[in-house]
């Protein structure tokens, strides 16, 4: 470390705002990257497409529950525009997700190539993990920082995909039903550390209290709209409020 | 649709692009014109924040609840009973995420394990 980064909070160079960002990464975010698409590597040559589509989609699409449906929708034989379809309404989610960290990041984006990029790199992985965290980090410090985590977790993503398409399907049973359990476990205990106010407890909280409500009543897809419509708007509300009368929960 | 017509030429590409890809990214690149007048600080992007805390609450739920694949050989119940223990185990370590993740980890292995047994 040079003697110019190891200063006072603020006055750091984007390298070492880079390399902090590598550093979030490194902790458990990659590991919980690895085993992710360890199994999307596997699930894409159950499908029969070539290595190079396997990794094409991890870079490309860049979304979990997206790639999931893409290859399990091959592998069922659906037609391509339903394919289509159910990965739009998946990746809704994507809209707000985007939409907060956009204000957070544009000071530090410099073009609107940059925003754009960044944008494409917000995954739930990235987001769980900048959420919180970026709004510590000085402006100017905050697209460095989010391109290193977002960057090491592709890497690690690209990684996995091409390990778990060469393994394939030979994961014993046990490990597998772990595999599929990392994404639950993993963002429900990141979206409570990330909780500081009512707001976000009571967001939290809502989703997992609508999901079960909903389910056989709305069609799968729009479910995850009006949860996160109703959910997040009630826990807006409820800390509008909880300000106004300075009550406590 | 056999997986033999899938492995030839360009096509599993272009597919992935136009049947996966865009249909995704639309989304992201949508954000970047809905989000353009929002201020860091407004109560507007507060309420964006809490609608995705929720939909990514729902994902989850929605993973435990009708899961794919191996986690559906889990019974309802020990799915969320080793949610409880990983969330338990977070908690008491004063929100660390690693021994949260690894408690639940190694409480649905051991429950796979037990029901395929």
């Amino acid at each position: 470390m040079s003697v110019q980064e190891s200063e006072t909070p603020g006055t750091q160079g984007r390298a070492y705002w880079l390399r902090r960002g590598i550093m979030v990464a490194a902790r458990l975010p990659i590991f919980v990257m690895a085993f992710t698409f360890l199994g999307i590597g596997g699930l894409a040559r159950e499908a029969g497409v070539p290595l190079g589509a396997a990794l094409l989609s991890t870079v490309t699409i860049w979304a979990g529950p997206a790639q999931v449906i893409y290859f399990g929708a091959l592998i069922n034989g659906v037609a391509l525009p339903a394919i289509a379809l159910s990965i739009s309404l998946s990746s809704i989610r994507l809209l707000p997700m985007c939409v907060s960290l956009l204000p957070v990041l544009r000071q530090s984006a410099g073009s609107r190539l940059t925003l754009l990029y960044a944008m494409h790199q917000v995954a739930v992985t990235v987001w769980a993990e900048s959420i919180q965290a970026i709004r510590q980090i000085p402006p100017h410090g905050r697209m460095p920082w989010f391109m290193g985590l977002a960057h090491s977790l592709v890497v690690a993503a690209l990684i996995a995909t091409w390990i778990g398409y060469t393994l394939a399907a030979t994961l014993p049973h046990a490990f597998a039903a772990g595999l599929l359990f990392i994404t639950p476990i993993y963002f429900t205990s990141t979206l409570a550390r990330n909780a500081r106010e009512p707001i976000d407890w009571i967001a939290l909280s809502s989703g997992f209290v609508l999901a079960p409500s909903l389910k056989g009543i709305v069609s799968a897809g729009f479910d995850l709209m009006i949860i996160g419509l109703v959910g997040g708007t009630a826990a807006w509300l409820w800390q509008k409020r909880i300000r106004r009368h300075g009550a406590h929960l | 649709m056999t997986p033999e017509a899938w492995s030839g030429g360009l096509w599993p590409y272009f597919a992935l692009i136009l049947f996966g890809f865009l249909p995704s990214e639309i989304w992201r690149m949508l954000s970047v014109i809905v989000g353009r007048g929002i201020d860091e600080k407004s109560e507007l992007l507060e309420w964006v924040r809490a609608v995705a805390t929720a939909l990514l609450a729902g994902v989850v739920a929605n993973i435990l609840l009708t899961p794919s694949g191996a986690l559906a050989t889990v019974p309802l119940l020990a799915r969320a009973g080793a949610m409880v223990i990983g969330l338990g185990v977070f908690a008491l370590t004063r929100r660390s995420v690693i021994a949260g993740v690894a408690a639940g980890e190694a409480a649905i292995v051991g429950a796979a394990w037990w029901f395929a047994g």
